[in-house]
This record gives structure tokens, sequence and C-alpha cells, in this order.
């Protein structure tokens, strides 16, 4: 099944019975990995195993896949494949699956492993998995079915359909910083200064987006265009225009150097929109919005990790 | 939806293509119609396919020009030397230099501390601010002409309306009508008066602008302001609101730095009387007229470029707008072309026998077309095709009225003038926001008609003082008349000198202002 053709298809349909191991006693996460890869190659047919092993132990490597409780979605692009396949182990017990966090044991696993040539293949899985799986109890539950057809059961009862496209949500970020409307230019300094980012959006009371600070744009303020005509630098040798703007930064609103181009998108428009976005207004950053309300923030490189390699 | 986009497009490039060559062809037809001969529907075609080239290609405008030229040679209605005296080299080279010495100006600081000069004015308020910004764009307009001026006046609105969160538009119209209405006042103000005042018969001199040209721009200017204040009311309202809210929590319209301004100043004010005693100098050193006018922003840049030997080449090579100088000297040959099929010989009879030889009666119509012209194709192609006809006519008021009739028409559109494009694509960079093209026609119109009624006004009052062409053509001629040698030089080049005149033309001369 290529990407293109994926209108209405169901998770389910990505996975068969025979592609599930129901209630390991596996209890090593590595051999457990090596297990559902064997199975996969016998039953779909995936290529060399130890390429596919290394590919998912490499992606692990980087950063473990646990996204929810109990539930872990390791995954892996190979040359090999045109089609997403998917395989899933439950483990009664748990098994550690990452050192970091040894009292998160993972119940369920859910392997993807996706063409080379599929932009963005495993987060439409892991947007269908996480409509499947909203509950918190999920890894609970299926792990405490007997038999494989009853796990299968268990995802195409969810009834949920591999998403055509992925949406913004899928692969936004949520706000760690931002400003508020009332805030200085004080404030957004000591913010660029301490987290290190060169962008921040700005919210009203009510979280909506009112627009953006860059360090750019503090730039441009301090060194206006004006100034720049000139080839002798003698006049701003000793920074002269910022100690202009720094005398008055506890007093200047953010309003003044906020701009209002930057790029959006809607939660659910289509992923690639960002890409646009971020594109058409020449930035680093799309911020998602669900009405006016800032939800979320895509940066390029978050978008080219998620996208391209993930 | 992708395909329709395209194939609306493509409709619209194919109903573009059709009507670059339709209008050029019925063109031909009439002119064919009217009695002209081969030669003469040859250029007054190409012509037109070069001013519709302007209209719908404005990108290809000179790729088309380059092609046009071809044409006329390849029809042998334009010969290769007639091609090398009607482009105008004199007037090219004038601006060369203009261009480079603003160049050295900016870096120097002198724009940076006028801008400087204006967002420090202790209590601005709105009106004040557009009172200013009106003002400085005229007179920076004389000074360094229209384009330079508008480039920097933007920069300043830009700086005020991005700190104050104002919508620019309405004060970038201001900035433009201002800076158009004030490149009417002096020879540098305009390339049309450059080109109008090196090439009319005889050479007008930087003095004539200033006594015939520059008290009408004073008054047309006062009106501008007036009528631009009344208009925009309620941005400037916002603006004086806006302003005094930052005057209230002490905050300014940005940084101010001490700039080096004096050396800067001093060129331009030294290079400012350089041109303006070029009469004086030429009749000193017994030079052909404007001489020394053509030479000397030429001869400044020259200095200024040993002296900044480093930059040099940036200055040629950045700061010269060589894509429009090309462009106008293919213009001028093609509109020199027109002269020599006396094509504009026919037009002037035409006009002569239409409006007799009144210039009460001659001087607003020349007013009224050349404005309605310039509203809707570039002032200076006006200028190169109306000069001649203008010239046929005899009579120094009319000149006047040409000048005035093309500055004051590029107000009316805003594709009217070089300033309206320039600004308007600064504006269309800096906030991807662009005028309606009924926004500005609406007050466009208005500020075009008063200001074009005041000229002629101005006109009428003044053109008893006029100097005659005859006492004009002594005036030229006085200095000359020592160094015959120039003639020849005069004659090879497009620097003209008196070439004699018939008696029934003296007869029309002896009346006042002719």
């Amino acid at each position: 099944m290529a990407m293109q053709n994926n209108v209405d298809i169901k998770f389910s349909s990505l996975l068969r019975p025979s592609q599930i191991i129901c209630q390991t006693e596996q209890t090593v996460r590595d051999a457990l990995l090596l297990e559902i890869l064997r199975l996969l190659a016998y039953e779909r047919g995936i290529g060399n195993v130890d390429e596919a092993y290394e590919a998912v132990l490499a992606r692990e490597k980087d950063v473990p896949t646990i996204v929810g409780p109990g539930i872990a979605m390791p995954h892996a692009k190979l040359e090999a494949l045109d089609e997403i396949v998917v395989a899933v182990a439950t483990s009664r017990n748990g098994i550690v699956y990452d050192s970091g966090q040894p009292d998160n044991l993972i119940k369920l696993i859910i392997l993807t492993l996706a063409p080379k040539h599929a932009p963005g293949a495993y987060l439409q899985s892991v947007s269908c998995v996480a409509k499947i799986c909203q509950d918190p109890t999920t890894a609970e539950v299926v792990s405490s079915l007997p038999t494989r057809e009853k796990v299968w059961n268990f995802f195409d009862e969810g009834g949920v359909a591999l998403p055509d496209h992925l949406r913004a949500r899928d692969i936004m970020d949520p706000i760690e910083v931002k400003l508020l409307e009332h805030d200085t230019l004080e404030r957004a300094i000591d913010l660029f200064v301490r987290h290190r980012l060169s962008e921040l959006p700005v919210v009203d009371k009510d979280g909506d987006l009112i627009g953006v600070v860059s360090t750019h744009e503090l730039l441009r303020v301090c060194l206006p265009e004006y100034i720049l005509w000139m080839d002798d630098l003698t006049p701003i040798m000793n920074f002269e225009p910022f100690a202009e703007i720094l005398r008055k930064e506890s007093q200047t609103w953010l309003t003044e150097i906020m701009t209002d181009e930057y790029a959006i998108v809607r939660v659910d428009e289509p992923a690639v929109q960002v890409a646009k976005q971020i594109t058409r207004e020449r930035t680093n950053w799309a911020y998602v919005l669900q009405g006016k309300r800032l939800v979320g923030v895509v940066s390029l490189e978050t978008f080219l990790s998620k996208i391209l390699r993930e | 939806m992708l395909k329709l986009q395209d194939k609306k497009s493509a409709l619209e490039r194919s109903v573009r293509v059709s009507v670059l060559f339709a209008v050029p062809i019925l063109v031909g037809l009439l002119t064919h119609a009217v009695g002209l001969d081969r030669q003469q529907v040859i250029s007054c075609s190409i012509f037109m396919v070069i001013i519709m080239a302007t209209l719908l290609f404005w990108k290809f405008r000179l790729a088309i020009a380059f092609v046009g030229i071809g044409a006329l040679m390849g029809s042998n209605v334009l010969s290769l030397p007639t091609f090398l005296r009607e482009c105008k080299l004199d007037v090219i080279l004038f601006l060369v230099g203009m261009m480079v010495t603003v160049g050295v100006l900016k870096e120097l600081g002198l724009f940076t501390w006028i801008i400087q000069s204006v967002i420090g004015v202790p209590g601005m308020t709105g009106s004040r601010f557009v009172a200013i910004t009106v003002v400085l764009g005229a007179f920076m307009a004389c000074a360094v002409d229209e384009v330079t001026s508008i480039v920097f006046v933007a920069t300043l609105i830009f700086q005020v309306c991005d700190t104050l969160k104002v919508r620019p538009v309405p004060f970038v119209i201001i900035a433009v009508m201002g800076t158009n209405v004030g490149s009417s006042g002096t020879m540098l103000g305009n390339p049309v008066g450059i080109l109008i005042g090196q090439n009319s018969t005889p050479p007008l001199r930087f003095i004539d602008f200033l006594m015939w040209s520059f008290p009408i721009m004073l008054v047309t200017l006062a009106f501008t302001m007036g009528i631009l204040m009344w208009w925009f009311r309620k941005d400037i309202a916002l603006l004086s609101e806006r302003l005094e809210a930052r005057r209230q929590l002490g905050l300014g319209l940005g940084p101010l730095v001490q700039v080096p301004y004096r050396r800067g100043l001093a060129i331009l004010v030294g290079m400012i009387l350089f041109i303006a005693s070029h009469h004086h100098l030429e009749a000193r050193l017994g030079l052909a007229p404007n001489t020394v006018l053509i030479v000397a922003p030429l001869v400044i840049a020259g200095f200024l470029m040993m002296w900044r030997h480093e930059r040099s080449r940036h200055y040629i090579e950045a700061d010269v707008e060589w894509w429009t100088l090309l462009f106008f000297m293919m213009l001028f040959a093609v509109a020199g072309t027109l002269e020599e099929t006396h094509v504009t010989e026919k037009v002037s009879d035409y006009f002569g026998h239409l409006f007799g030889d009144q210039p009460s009666l001659l001087a607003p119509v020349i007013i009224g077309v050349s404005a309605i012209g310039s509203a809707f194709v570039d002032n200076i192609v006006f200028a190169a095709v109306f000069l001649p006809v203008v010239d046929k006519l005899e009579q120094t008021p009319l000149v006047w009225a040409l000048v005035q009739g093309t500055c004051l028409g590029g107000n009316i559109t805003m594709i009217g003038s070089t300033a309206n494009i320039v600004a308007l694509g600064m504006l269309e960079k800096r906030y991807r926001t662009s005028i309606r093209f009924f926004e500005w026609l609406k007050i466009g119109a208005v500020v075009g008609a008063v200001t074009c009624l005041i000229s002629w006004g101005g006109i009428a009052l003044l053109s008893p003082y006029m100097p005659t062409v005859e006492q004009r053509r002594q005036q030229a001629g006085t200095h000359t008349a020592v160094q015959p040698a120039h003639e020849e030089d005069a004659k090879a080049g497009s620097i003209h000198i008196d070439e004699g005149a018939g008696a029934d033309q003296t007869d029309l001369r002896s009346q006042p202002g002719r």
C-alpha cells in the first residue's frame, strides 16, 4: 500500500493477527524488537532484518519512542519497503524500555516500518494510534487481552483510519516561552538571552496570538535603515543607538518592536501548510492556532526532523 | 485550482500581447490614412510599441526598446549617426554624475542627518510632520532629483509609521505628491527638467528655472499641501494622537546619533552653486550653452571618486541606475526619430492650426495634454516627444507649460512618474501592501487638476516678463559667437545653439513672452 493511497485505510488493515506477539515473556527491549522484526520479515518481507534492527535501535538511541503511559512506538524507514508495515507486541508485566524511565513499564509496543521515500509516514501512524489509545489505560487493557485475534479486534473496533495526511497538530511542539502584550522590551531581551531564542510570540489575556517579537526586529529598531546608509561607523562605534534603547527598555512596550508578519497555520490544516508558510514568510517558525488562540509552534528544524527523518 | 490560475494568466498574457501589437498597428493604419509617409508611419508605430510595452510589460520595457531601435534601423528610418545624436548622451552623463554624487552623499551621512533632524524635531504633530514631509520632499527633489528625494523621504515615513504603528500609505502618497510638485522647481528636480532645459531651442539655463518655474512650484506646493492635509485629515489626526502618547512616555521616533554631516552638506551646496553658476562660467570661458551644467556633476563625481577611490567602482556599479538610463537613451532615440521624420513638425502644425499662436490658449492645452499624457506614460517619454512640437511653436511660455504639465501630471496616477513607481515598490517590499489604482486616482486627479490650473495661472501671469525665444537666442549666442568652433561640436552632440530663424518667426517673437 503506497502512501498516496491511504484514503480511508483503517489502521487495523496495516496489521494482521499473525503480526501480533501477545503477552510476551521477553523482558529485554532489544531482544523483543529483534523478535518483532523477524516476525515481520517472515510475514511481510521487510528485506534485511539486521539492517532494520540497526535502524530501529539507532532511532531509539536518539530519543526513546515512548509516546504515552505504557506505550512505545519504535519505528524506522527502510529502502526495501514501499508501504507501511506494522507489528504489535504486548507484555503482561511490562518491560523497562528506557533506562532513564525505569518506572514507566511498557506493555504495548507498536512497531512501524515505513518506506524511506514517505515523509511523515511514521507521524501519520502515531496520529492514528493516538486516537485509538486516547484512554490512558489503553496499554493496560490491550496487554490483558489473551489472544492475537482479540488484540487485532481492539484496533479494528477502534475504527480509526490512517489519516490521509499529517496535520499541523501532529508535528507541533507546545509553546514553552511566550510574552504577554503588556510586557516590556526589557522582558523580551531577558527571554531572548535566557532561552537563546531568536523569536517569541506575544499573546493577549485570552491567549490569542497578537504578534511576534524577533531579535532581528530588535536589531532593526536599534539600527534603522537611515543609520545603515552611513559608511563611517564612528558615530555608532560604542553602540550609541543600542544605549538609547537600553535606557528606555523598561518603558518601551513590546508593541514598539512587535511585528504582525509571521507564519501561522490552523491546527487542522495539512502539515505541508507549515512548510508553505515558513517558506512564504521567510522565517524559521510557524505558529499553530486554534481559532485565534496560540496552541503550538513548529520550527523549521522540527519540521525537517519530523517529516524527513522520523 | 492551479490549472485555472495558469489558464487565467495565459489568457491575460495573450490579451496583453495582442494589445501590444494591435494598438501600434492601429496607429500605423491611422497615420497612413491621414497622409503620413512610410517612414513616419513606421516611426509612429514603433514608438507606440515601446509606449505600450512600458504599460503592459513593465519588466520587458528595456528589451522591447532595444528591439524597437533595431527595427527602426532595419527599416532605414533611423540611421546610426542619428541614433547616437538623439540618444542624448549629455542628459545621460549628467544623470550619471548626479547619481554617483548622491551615492557618496548618502555614505557621508548627509541624508541620515536630514532624517534625524526631522525625527528629532521637538513637539512634532501630525500636521507638522506632513508639512515637513511635503517641503522636504519638494526641496530635496529640487536639489538632488525626485527619485533620490523620494527614496530618502519614504525611509523617513517608514521609520515614523513603524514606530507609531500607523498606516504608511497616506503619508507615502503625501510625500510622493510633494516630491513631484517640487521636481518642477529646478532643472535638477526631474530628468524632464534637464531634458527640456538642455534640448529646447535655445537651451534653458539653471537660473531660468529659478526665475520662471520655481515661484510657480512654491505656490502649487502650498496648495498641494493644503489639499493633502484636508484629504488625509483623519490619518494625520491619528498620527498626532500617537505622537502625543509617545511624547508623554518620553520616547522619540528613532535613535539619534551624532552624524558628521558637514562634509556632505558642503559638497551638496558646492555642487548646486557650481551648477547654478554655469551660465556665468560658460560666458567667461566662451563655452557652448549648458556645457558647465552638464559637466559639473561629472567633475564633482570624478573628484569624489578620486577621494574615495576604494569605493569608486561601487558608486558606478551600484548607485547608477543603468537600467533606467539605458531605457531613457532608447526612448530619446525613438522620440528623436519622430522629430527626424518630421512627425513632431506635423503635430506642431496641427496644434498651431487648431489653437492659433496665442500662448493664452496654447499654454493650458500644452499643460493639460502633457499632464494627462504623463499620468499614463512615463513623463520623460512625453517630454521627449512633445519638446520638438513645443519648440516648433517658438513661444517661451509653452516650454514652461510643458515642464509644469509633465511634472504635475505625474501626480494623477500611481504610474505617473518614476518617483511614484519607486515609492510604491518600496512600500510593497516593506509592507507587502499596495495602493489601489483608484485610491490614488481620486486624490491624484484633484491635486493634478488644481496644480495644473495654478501653473496655468502662474505662466499666464509671468509670461509678459519672460524673455522671447529671440532674446534667449541672443543670450545664448553672446558667448558662443566668440567660439564658432563649438557650433560644430554642439551640432554633433545634442547641445543646441542658434540655428537661425525665418522672418515670419521673428514676427511672432516680437510679442511678449515669445
